[in-house]
């Protein structure tokens, strides 16, 4: 500024923007997001290989593969439960009137089931998991990671890829399939009680009624769909945890990047596979 | 509880879920209890899915495996089914798959019929007999037709019953002859003076001819006519059978005159009397005696018309019974008379023929008067 004060000519004619060099600048703002875009795509596909190099080699990691599988798999349990529960009642109210505008009362618990075994349970898992579990792995990972703990794993000799994140991504999609069902099968019993509580009918025939046209692709497929689920929940976690930098406020925004992407994946590769399978199950 | 456990029970009840789930879904298909197969054909399967529930008197006791497209344009289409193994007592040879539909618009399943005692079994991958199955759109189709025909009928009728309204409305405003009828108070009123005016004319033709018989009765009288009568001996022909008899009593005469008609009458061919005197006798013993019935009896000569003859007898009888009548006193309703016609008397002749006067005891039987007389 002080330059461009003192020596004002140079400066109107150095300021003048020469038509290329505008052209460049423009091109270049809309590259650098795309190009970022790019880069991090890349550095995911590069961390994917490492961590798949690092899981074929020995040792494997148990207790922390145990640990790992406890800490997302037997304590997201509570949370999914009770998300499917409340989806699963709400979905039952919500469709019981839609249904009863359409005289087609008797097709509730069919409804109900079909709804929640092939889209609402998965993907309900899906995103209460990317939160809860995308943003501890993000966390957990990041401060490890701006502490030199990561450093120091490795330069004891441990593969942190094997380590920390194998572990993480395998338990990830070992344990959303499970916490899958049992949303599902919280889901339909408070489906059933939401129900049962407005027009009283048994469980028994709930089920009987619910299951009546379903096959095993209506319940297999959409179930062990989340296995891409929870490959793409371990994944982003250990990844953007990683690569964290910049300290404290780095941890925070990994964290957070790594659910909001988590989900954003969960979401759009949902699509993906719900062709998939309609595809190879129709 | 150790973290190993907790991970042990999670995973334990989760995989739980997913075998109750597996489970149900398979007892649903059937996939979990021994089944036998069955095929069926049919030229249309209206929906019908792979899966679908296969139901034996409604209960549900199978699933619809598969459903294969012929590979000829003349076969049919082939569904296969599994059926529970409890229902191989049930279904027979000779039991009937049908297509049907739950409710108006439900799913899809195929019903198979009992089958009977006496058919033999069926074995697994065995074909059964199918039956059409009632495709919704054809119904449609069908009651279509059946709502076009009836609209044309209701137009038919619509029509009619616009005519027959017109017609009425017609009728109710006067127009034409039956609305002039039913509505036209003039018409009534004309038609009944117009009865009335043919009551008055017919008792009027009935005094006209009260008169004409008059006038008659008084140009009989009148001296330019007065001869045919006088001549002809007798006025009116209508009285010529009044009592005249189809034939003679059957009994015994008490008493009999005969006359020859040359001195009775004027000429041959008439009935005007003369010497009416000579019958004075016959007249007497009447009045005298107590007699049952007497009969003129005339006949004529041989000549002249057979007819005619017949005529001039009864017509001499009754003029003699009139003299007779008049001049005696007897009860007249016993003395009957009898026109015998041409030639039958063989009584005394002088060509002109015979007048005979008869009469009968009281015990006599009165003969029938002949069928032309009037009767009293």
């Amino acid at each position: 500024m002080s330059h461009n004060a003192s020596i004002p000519h140079r400066l109107i004619s150095q300021d003048v923007p020469q038509a290329p060099s505008l052209m460049r600048a423009t091109l270049s703002s809309l590259w650098s997001p795309f190009n970022g875009f790019l880069e991090w795509f890349g550095e995911l596909g590069i961390f994917a290989w490492q961590v798949m190099r690092a899981a074929v080699r020995r040792p494997f990691e148990g207790r922390e593969l145990l640990r790992q599988l406890d800490e997302i798999g037997s304590k997201s349990l509570p949370l999914v439960a009770l998300a499917g529960a409340a989806i699963g009642a709400v979905l039952s109210l919500e469709s019981r009137s839609s249904l009863v505008r359409f005289g087609a009362k008797s097709m509730l618990p069919a409804a109900l089931v079909f709804s929640i075994i092939h889209e609402t349970g998965p993907i309900v898992t899906g995103l209460v998991v990317s939160g809860r579990v995308g943003a501890g792995i993000g966390a957990e990972l990041g401060s490890m990671k701006v502490t030199e703990q990561i450093d120091a794993i490795e330069a004891s000799g441990v593969n942190p890829y094997k380590y920390l994140a194998f572990t993480r991504i395998v338990a990830c999609i070992l344990m959303l399939p499970l916490l899958t069902l049992a949303a599902d099968l919280f889901g339909i019993m408070f489906g059933w009680i939401a129900d049962t509580l407005i027009d009283p009918i048994s469980f028994t025939k709930f089920i009987h009624h619910g299951f009546g046209g379903t096959t095993f692709s209506d319940f297999l497929a959409p179930t062990f769909r989340t296995l891409v689920f929870g490959l793409i929940i371990g994944m982003i976690g250990c990844f953007q945890g990683m690569r964290t930098r910049g300290g404290t406020a780095g941890v925070g925004l990994s964290a957070t990047s790594s659910v909001v992407l988590s989900s954003l994946f969960v979401i759009l590769a949902d699509v993906v596979l719900v062709k998939l399978i309609l595809v190879f199950f129709p | 509880m150790s973290r190993a456990a907790r991970l042990g029970a999670f995973i334990i009840a989760t995989l739980a879920i997913l075998a109750a789930g597996v489970f149900i879904i398979g007892s649903k298909q059937y996939l979990f209890s021994p089944t036998y197969r069955l095929k069926a054909q049919f030229a249309t399967v209206v929906g019908l899915d792979a899966g679908a529930e296969v139901r034996i008197g409604g209960v549900h006791t199978g699933t619809v495996r598969e459903i294969d497209l012929p590979t000829k344009p003349t076969d049919k289409i082939t569904v296969l089914m599994d059926l529970q193994r409890s229902t191989h007592s049930i279904v027979k040879q000779d039991s009937v798959a049908s297509i049907e539909t739950e409710g108006l618009l439900g799913n899809e399943y195929v019903a198979i019929s009992f089958g009977s005692e006496q058919a033999k079994n069926v074995k697994d991958g065995d074909t059964i007999g199918s039956e059409a199955p009632l495709v919704i759109a054809d119904l449609m189709k069908k009651a279509d037709g059946i709502l076009v025909t009836s609209q044309e009928a209701l137009n038919n009728v619509t029509v009619v019953t616009a005519n027959l309204s017109s017609i009425s409305t017609k009728i109710n405003q006067g127009q034409g002859t039956i609305g002039a009828l039913v509505n036209d108070k003039k018409v009534y009123t004309q038609l009944d003076e117009t009865t009335a005016g043919l009551r008055d004319t017919v008792n009027h033709a009935q005094a006209g001819v009260t008169a004409f018989q008059e006038n008659m009765e008084a140009m009989k009288q009148n001296f330019l006519v007065r001869g045919f009568f006088k001549k002809r001996g007798y006025e009116s022909s209508s009285d010529l059978e009044k009592n005249e008899i189809a034939k003679l009593p059957d009994s015994a005469p008490l008493k009999s005159f005969a006359f020859d008609s040359k001195k009775l009458f004027d000429k041959a061919d008439t009935a005007k009397p003369k010497n009416e005197k000579s019958l004075r006798a016959a007249g007497q013993f009447l009045a005298d005696t107590e007699f049952g019935v007497a009969v003129v009896v005339v006949s004529a000569g041989m000549t002249g018309d057979e007819q005619k003859d017949l005529v001039l007898t009864q017509a001499r009888a009754m003029v003699v019974r009139d003299y007779l009548v008049n001049n005696f006193s007897f009860d007249d309703s016993q003395l009957k008379t009898l026109g015998r016609g041409k030639g039958k008397s063989d009584t005394p002749d002088s060509g002109w023929g015979t007048v005979e006067i008869i009469v009968y005891p009281a015990e006599a039987e009165v003969p029938a008067q002949t069928s032309a007389a009037n009767p009293k």
